[in-house]
């Protein structure tokens, strides 16, 4: 107990560290960027004094250090200021797109496992044979496929040719869906977001899915071979013991990490996957927002993401050293 | 630099591995048609042609019935938009060639990944073998910002760098065009600066991370000692000993990156920000608005894609087979 406490108070004291760096890159972002946020702001015939009046507003003649701290505070505080597009809190935005793109990262993190897993332990276990090339080169595949051409891909030939799923959109939330079954009792919400889902989920999830096939199966190898394996094997345990009891918990834990790394990859992803199909996330509120140099929306969106993915790092390793007791808290 | 053994290593992997031969064929394949585009394409990508337009790839299509207006009447016509062997792969909705802008776009893509390559191999090398023989305070400010950078998914990061950038090209003169050997071909290759820095500014952590590991390992061997006693520099000493001793993974690495450039170049053409036309992102969302009819559109140029990033992981591969250099590839 005293040791978790003192892992979780160092990490965090390092993450804070990373935090506080992420809040001064995306400041500098902002800083360095060729746009006047002042003319942005203005409207198109505004006058010279009109554009120097909103920059004097927003504080863009201060010294930067003055506009440096202002910024840090104001984020330390919760407060990520306004969009220079809408005037409205950058914070109510995110927090507005933040569930569609989680929905859709997790669920092709849940595609991703349940299928790479078990495929790469019967690939690993049926070595050389047929199974077990078709595997590899599927995953081939799909650590090589551009995540968005793969969707559309999917749009063409599920959609456009076969008419099964919708093509793009995202109508109803998970829990606008669970609301109607509820209190309606209406299954409708949940199969119209299920059908919804489907098509992102592969498409996002696939090339993770590729990679913790490759992790599964090479883990799953290595440990087959050790001695212990053997020993087991010469007491007499039956196979699928061996394989649940040892190989796997040994073989788990670079998938573990991967799994909790690549949940930011996932969100990195899901900026174009969103793209595709219209998806009315994090990702395409980014992409909007640099098309229109709305630059406190895109700072508010990368310290989400930045510091969402340090907090997840801290808790993978510590899953990782209750795994594997060979991997100490440090 | 690249030791007897480091070769042989390589070549015996090559003789033992088919698909590691596939891989370096494509490979080379890539290289060969980036590099002689405009001798190899059989159009000029950008050049447009209203009575060829939709045409699909050769041996596909044939008589479709579309009604339309005959005469001040609505009929139903047959038409015959059957591919022919003048466009192989078909034609966009501007009569362009998509064979030819697909071969373009291995140039642009090529470009792109072998520069930012370059430029990430360079400045991850120089911070990561500085802060592994070092050590101390100056390892730990660059690898915490080291930190800071990996902490944002890379694409999200390259499009930040997008928006600091602002959009910048640069014409470069095709050596075969200007040279009187080919015409009617584009006199300028473009070349993307901003996604090509943008790229780089994110990709070159990775590389730093592996070349601080491997200096720390190297800078404790008793020939470095041996030459800090004879006087040598911390400078001569790295340059000397300590980065010949780790270039192999930083290489191998650096191999494997190029996938990945490829891939967030296509994504960030395809969103958008390429800089240029004449890129595989770009022709896969242009197809995308004739999905219905024109399943071509978007379908070849992904292809591509996929053979280029399928040849280098299995050169990669090979690499990391042959040598084992045991690191993590870095992750789109």
């Amino acid at each position: 107990m005293r040791e978790e406490v003192q892992f979780f108070v160092s990490r965090s004291l390092q993450g804070i560290v990373v935090i506080w760096g992420i809040i001064t890159a995306v400041f500098m972002f902002r800083f360095i960027s060729p746009t006047n946020p002042a003319r942005l702001i203005a409207p198109d015939d505004a006058s010279e004094e009109l554009v120097r009046a909103i920059e004097i507003d927003l504080g863009l003649n201060d010294p930067i250090l003055i506009q440096y701290v202002s910024y840090l505070t104001g984020v330390v505080q919760g407060d990520l200021g306004f969009s220079y597009s809408t005037n409205t809190p950058v914070r109510g935005r995110i927090i507005q797109v933040l569930p569609a793109t989680l929905e859709l990262a997790f669920a092709a993190l849940i595609f991703a496992v349940i299928v790479s897993i078990p495929l790469g332990i019967i690939s690993a276990t049926h070595r050389g044979t047929k199974i077990d090339s078709v595997a590899n080169l599927t995953s081939l595949g799909g650590v090589s496929t551009p995540n968005f051409w793969l969707a559309i891909m999917l749009v063409l030939l599920i959609s456009v040719q076969l008419g099964l799923l919708p093509t793009s959109g995202r109508p109803i939330g998970l829990g606008e869906g669970i609301r109607m079954l509820i209190f309606q009792a209406n299954i409708g919400g949940l199969t119209t977001w299920l059908s919804h889902m489907i098509l992102p989920t592969i498409a996002l999830g696939t090339y993770f899915m590729a990679l913790l096939f490759r992790l599964t199966r090479n883990g799953v190898l290595e440990e087959l071979g050790k001695e212990y394996v053997l020993a087991a094997r010469g007491k007499g345990l039956p196979n699928p013991l061996i394989m649940y009891r040892y190989v796997l918990r040994n073989s788990l834990t670079p998938v573990v990490t991967v799994t909790g790394l690549q949940l930011g990859g996932l969100i990195g992803g899901s900026v174009v996957v969103e793209a595709v199909f219209a998806w009315p996330g994090i990702g395409r509120l980014f992409i909007t927002s640099l098309n229109l140099s709305d630059w406190p929306m895109m700072q508010g969106v990368l310290i989400i993401v930045g510091v969402g993915y340090v907090v997840t790092n801290i808790f993978v390793d510590y899953i990782n050293s209750s795994l594997n007791p060979q991997v100490e808290l440090a | 630099m690249i030791s007897k053994r480091t070769r042989t290593a390589v070549l015996k992997e090559l003789h033992s591995n088919k698909l590691a031969t596939v891989g370096t064929a494509l490979i080379l394949c890539m290289l060969f048609v980036g590099m002689f585009a405009p001798v190899l394409a059989p159009h000029d990508p950008t050049q447009q042609d209203n009575s060829q337009t939709h045409q699909p790839p050769a041996f596909m299509g044939g008589e479709t019935e579309t009604t339309r207006l005959v005469d001040g009447e609505m009929q139903t016509v047959t038409e015959d938009n059957s591919g022919s062997l003048t466009h192989p792969l078909g034609t966009d909705t501007n009569g362009r060639d998509v064979l030819s802008r697909a071969i373009y776009g291995a140039r642009t893509s090529l470009l792109v990944a072998l520069t930012a390559m370059m430029a990430s191999l360079i400045l991850g090398t120089s911070v990561g073998m500085t802060a592994g023989y070092f050590g101390g305070k100056t390892d730990t400010i660059l690898m915490r910002f080291v930190d800071v950078v990996l902490a944002f998914p890379a694409l999200l990061i390259t499009l930040a760098m997008i928006g600091v950038i602002g959009p910048l090209t640069f014409f470069i003169p095709d050596p075969f065009v200007t040279s009187g050997l080919i015409t009617d071909r584009p006199t300028h290759m473009v070349f993307p600066v901003t996604i090509t820095a943008a790229i780089a500014a994110v990709i070159w952590v990775w590389i730093a991370r592996v070349a601080r590991s491997e200096a720390i390992r190297v800078k404790n061997e008793e020939y470095v000692t041996a030459a800090r006693t004879m006087g040598r520099s911390n400078f001569g000493i790295i340059r000397k000993h300590v980065l010949p001793n780790s270039i192999t993974p930083i290489l191998v690495l650096a191999t494997i990156q190029v996938a990945s450039i490829i891939i967030i170049e296509s994504s960030l053409s395809f969103l958008g920000f390429a800089g240029t036309n004449l890129s595989w992102g770009y022709d896969i969302a242009q197809g995308r608005d004739y999905l219905g009819t024109s399943w071509w559109l978007s379908t070849i140029p992904g292809l591509f894609i996929v053979i280029a990033v399928v040849g280098i992981n299995l050169f990669g591969d090979l690499l990391r087979d042959a040598l084992d250099p045991g690191i993590d590839r870095g992750e789109v």
